[in-house]
């Protein structure tokens, strides 16, 4: 204390001796009361320009805050850091015309008219990040993909009921993109689509429900709505193909017997509350006839047979088989009802475990038959035993087709395609395919997401 | 905010969660008033129409929350006191009721219990106020 009232007073004798001596550089000397004045006035503060960081919206709208915007002058920017989005150019359309072997490797751009009806930056699985990453919706045309496509113009032009189809494969490999870019080949030719890119919102309650008139089901009118929105978007042409056949009433208003399958969506579309009996009977006639070919692709399908996140009104919780839109499609994939002309799809999902049912898992992968060798356990009746009546018990009622491992050829398109659009930057090699391949194991996500891991 | 029987609830919050904000219900029972409303998990109170919000109306005036349910339990507590049992001893006395140890800790117990046997006089008829008021009685006088 005693030294800073020392250095204080030296300065003050020092300021005092240039007031009276005047400065170094000759200017002269303001009298102290003046100096005085000026040192206690202290300078305004010029106002504090009000820039908050962050922005409150106002209150009855979200309140997120947000923050001012970085603007960047990419002139001057790096144009390492600072690159343009992809645009990949040059990439053909998918349809039924360009679905074909010569096209295998190739990255083909979905259509966009066709993934609109999906709805806004609506993408199944975890496409949403792959299409951001390309800067346009496009996938790869594997051998798979090819040969769902060579079974979907075989049954276009098969009339008679066939089984019904599942992919299924492990997480990551592309069973949603199949199922996609079959909707997509059907879609663009002359096929009836139905397709539900996801199914998890019809039993995870994030959606309204209702009980129905009868009581113990219960419907979902909005889903409904935007399944009947989808499919007259992607199916217009074929709709209007199809007479109804027969007079449907609801309530006060009916369709007449001459009117069209395109009338009957647009019915839907317009009375929410109608949309799930219109949905029952499209299906019915849709599926009976033979007029256009039929593409039902439902992707989830493991949720038709799961129990649901929904409470009925005793609080006890609903299985699928207890709500209408699901029940709508279940019978088509347990063998009860077919399309004469067309094909049913469904894609398995792994990515909430809540909504695999542990029977159909066991079903799909069912455990090794060992042989037992010992004798005592042979006899162990819990044991799992080849037996015609266990192989009866397990036994699907749609077929599998399983999606398997890319394959190198698939794997140097993707390192390709990539490199087309800077996601990787160093140049594709054998050795870098091969590495990728192998740390992968030749499953599509994880190859992505190995080289987006530092994005 | 939506002001529902005395109690305002969030508008931004799930229904099932908003109404565990009434005194008397908790998850479990917020859930089976959704289940029996059919109100979707996800829902939240803004979604929800008025005739939806009526029915939630009616099933909450079913049930005895608030105010009523704090009139019970005090009214409960009261009785047990009243007819002399060791509970109503232990809440009168302010101390645990249910057996705990009281060696040490019951620190909870010594706070709240026997708050609802407490009574506090809004009268002016005490005796302090009388002397006060320079109209002392005998406190064996009647009509005090």
């Amino acid at each position: 204390m005693l030294r800073t009232n020392r250095i204080s007073g030296t300065i003050a004798q020092k300021a005092k001796r240039i007031l009276v001596n005047g400065t170094a550089s000759g200017a002269t000397a303001r009298s102290l009361s003046t100096t005085r004045a000026a040192l206690g006035k202290k300078a305004p503060n010029e106002a504090r320009a009000e820039a908050r960081a962050f922005t409150q919206k106002e209150r009855g709208v979200k309140s997120a805050r947000s923050g001012t915007a970085t603007v960047v002058n990419l002139e001057d920017a790096n144009p390492e850091y600072y690159s343009s989005p992809p645009n990949p150019t040059g990439l053909l359309s998918l349809n039924a015309k360009t679905a074909t072997y010569s096209n295998t490797n190739r990255f083909m751009q979905l259509d966009e008219g066709f993934l609109r009806n999906l709805g806004k930056n609506v993408y199944p699985g975890n496409l949403a990040s792959d299409f951001k990453m390309f800067g346009r919706p496009a996938l790869l045309y594997r051998d798979a993909t090819n040969d769902l496509v060579q079974q979907l113009l075989t049954k276009r032009a098969e009339k008679g009921s066939s089984k019904a189809s599942v992919i299924d494969g492990k997480a990551g490999t592309g069973k949603s993109a199949e199922l996609l870019k079959l909707a997509a080949v059907g879609a663009s030719s002359d096929y009836l689509v139905i397709y539900a890119h996801s199914t998890f919102p019809w039993v995870d309650s994030s959606r309204p429900y209702a009980p129905g008139s009868d009581g113990t089901m219960y419907v979902q009118h909005e889903l409904t709505m935007e399944l009947m929105k989808t499919i007259h978007g992607m199916s217009k042409a074929a709709l209007a193909k199809v007479p109804l056949g027969k007079e449907i009433s609801f309530g006060k208003r009916s369709l007449g017997s001459t009117m069209t399958l395109l009338d009957l969506v647009d019915f839907a579309v317009k009375v929410p509350s109608v949309s799930q009996d219109a949905l029952d009977h499209l299906l019915e006639i849709a599926s009976k006839q033979t007029e256009v070919p039929v593409l039902i692709a439902v992707d989830d399908v493991n949720t038709l047979w799961t129990n649901t996140l929904y409470r009925d009104q005793n609080d006890a919780i609903l299985p699928a088989s207890r709500l209408r839109l699901p029940s709508s499609f279940r019978p088509f994939f347990d063998g009860e009802k077919a399309v004469e002309r067309g094909w049913v799809v469904g894609a398995t999902s792994y990515k909430r475990s809540l909504f695999m049912p542990q029977e159909l898992n066991s079903k799909l992968h069912p455990a090794p038959k060992v042989p037992v060798a010992n004798p005592v356990l042979a006899q162990d009746p819990t044991l799992a035993k080849d037996t015609a009546e266990a192989a009866e018990a397990n036994r699907l009622s749609f077929d599998v087709i399983a999606l398997d491992r890319m394959s190198t050829a698939e794997t140097w398109a993707l390192m390709n395609f990539y490199h087309k659009i800077s996601v990787i930057s160093t140049p594709v090699t054998d050795a870098l395919v091969a590495k990728k391949w192998v740390t992968a194991s030749g499953n599509p996500r994880e190859m992505f997401n190995s080289v987006t891991s530092y994005f | 905010m939506l002001h529902l029987l005395g109690v305002n609830l969030p508008d931004q919050k799930v229904v099932s969660v908003a109404l565990t904000y009434f005194y008397g219900i908790g998850p479990l029972t917020a859930r089976k008033i959704c289940s029996q409303l059919s109100i979707h998990q996800q829902c939240k109170l803004s979604e929800l129409t008025e005739g939806q919000l009526n029915q939630v109306s009616g099933v909450l005036s079913s049930m005895t929350i608030e105010n009523d349910l704090k009139r019970q339990v005090a009214a409960n507590v009261q009785h047990l006191r009243r007819i002399g049992t060791y509970i109503g001893k232990r809440h009168a006395m302010g101390m645990p009721v249910h057996g705990q140890n009281t060696r040490n800790n019951s620190k909870t117990a010594k706070k709240l219990n026997g708050r609802m046997l407490r009574r506090y006089s809004t009268t002016t008829n005490t005796a302090f106020n009388l002397q006060a008021l320079g109209v002392l009685r005998s406190p064996l006088s009647k009509g005090l």
